[in-house]
C-alpha cells in the first residue's frame, strides 16, 4: 500500500503549502530593510537619551548635610553614609589625615559597583573590575572606569562633619 | 510594452548583486557609526554634557534617514515566471 502511494504527494502537504526552506529564507532585500529598521531604532534610542537629559536634569545637592561626629571616624578609615535617608546614591567619607577629609559617591563610574577605600595603598578600589581612583581627588588611576568619582565638599565645624555640593569639577568636561 | 529593462536585468545579473551589496555595506557602515555615537552619548549624558547628546542624536538621525532612503534603490527581485516570457512562434522563425 505504501509502495503504491510513494509516487504521489502525501495529502497533508496540501495543508502546508509553504515549504520550510522558503519560510526561513531571508533574502538580501529583507536584510537591507531590517538594517534600515535597526538604524532607525538606534536613532530613536539616541533621541531617548536627549529627552531624558532634558526631562530629568541632574539635581544638585541643596545645602549642608550632617554626616557624623568627627571623632567617630579614625584617621585612615572610611564611613559609608546616605543623605537624608535617600539610599539611591550611597556616599563614602574618608578621613585621609587628621584634618583632611574627602567624600565621594560610592558608585563606581564604570558599572556602579560599590567602591571602598584601601588604607594600605591610600587609594579607592573598585573590586569588581580592578578599577582604582585617587583617594585625594577621585581621579581614575587605573582600570575601566571612564570618569572620576563625583565628589562632595566636606566641612568640619565644631567637631561635626558636614557635606555639601562642591564646584563639581569632577563632572564638567 | 517594452521589455528592455527585463532583458537588461537578465543579461547583467551582476548589476543587481553590486547594487544590493553596496546598499547593505553602506547601511552596515551607518549602523556601526550609530553604535559608536550611542555609546558616546550614553557616557557623556551621564556627565551632564547635553550638547554632545544632542549632536550625536542629530548625526544618528541623519544616518537613519540615509539608510532608510537607500532602500529606494533596492533592485526589484528577478522573477522567473515562464508565463510572461515572449514566445517565438515557429511561423516567424522559419
Amino acid at each position: 500500500m505504501a509502495k503504491k502511494d510513494s509516487g504521489k504527494e502525501p495529502s497533508w502537504k496540501a495543508d502546508f503549502p509553504i515549504e520550510s526552506k522558503r519560510a526561513t529564507h531571508v533574502s538580501r532585500r529583507e536584510f537591507a530593510k531590517f538594517l534600515g529598521l535597526l538604524s532607525g531604532a538606534f536613532a530613536l534610542s539616541n533621541g531617548f537619551i536627549v529627552i531624558r537629559a532634558m526631562a530629568f536634569p541632574d539635581e544638585r545637592l541643596e545645602g549642608e548635610h550632617f554626616v557624623v561626629d568627627a571623632d567617630k571616624v579614625p584617621v585612615g578609615e572610611m564611613l559609608q553614609f546616605e543623605i537624608g535617608g535617600e539610599d539611591l546614591i550611597p556616599y563614602i567619607l574618608i578621613r585621609l589625615e587628621e584634618n583632611k577629609w574627602r567624600a565621594f559617591e560610592q558608585k563606581c563610574t564604570h558599572l556602579t559597583c560599590a567602591v571602598r577605600y584601601r588604607e594600605d595603598v591610600n587609594k579607592i578600589e573598585c573590586p569588581c573590575h580592578n578599577g582604582w581612583f585617587s583617594a585625594d581627588t577621585g581621579e581614575v588611576l587605573q582600570g575601566p572606569p571612564p570618569r572620576p568619582l563625583p565628589q562632595l565638599e566636606v566641612v568640619v565645624r565644631e567637631g561635626k562633619v558636614y557635606v555639601r555640593e562642591g564646584e563639581r569639577e569632577n563632572r564638567a568636561v | 510594452m517594452s521589455n528592455f529593462r527585463k532583458s537588461q536585468n537578465e543579461a547583467h545579473p551582476n548589476k543587481t548583486n553590486t547594487i544590493l551589496t553596496g546598499i547593505i555595506l553602506l547601511q552596515i557602515l551607518f549602523i556601526s557609526m550609530q553604535i559608536w555615537l550611542l555609546f558616546g552619548a550614553l557616557n557623556n549624558a551621564l556627565e551632564e554634557n547635553f550638547g554632545f547628546a544632542l549632536t550625536t542624536f542629530i548625526g544618528s538621525l541623519l544616518m537613519a534617514i540615509a539608510s532608510i532612503w537607500l532602500l529606494r534603490y533596492l533592485p526589484e527581485p528577478l522573477r522567473k515566471d515562464s508565463k510572461n516570457k515572449p514566445m517565438v512562434s515557429p511561423s516567424r522563425n522559419p
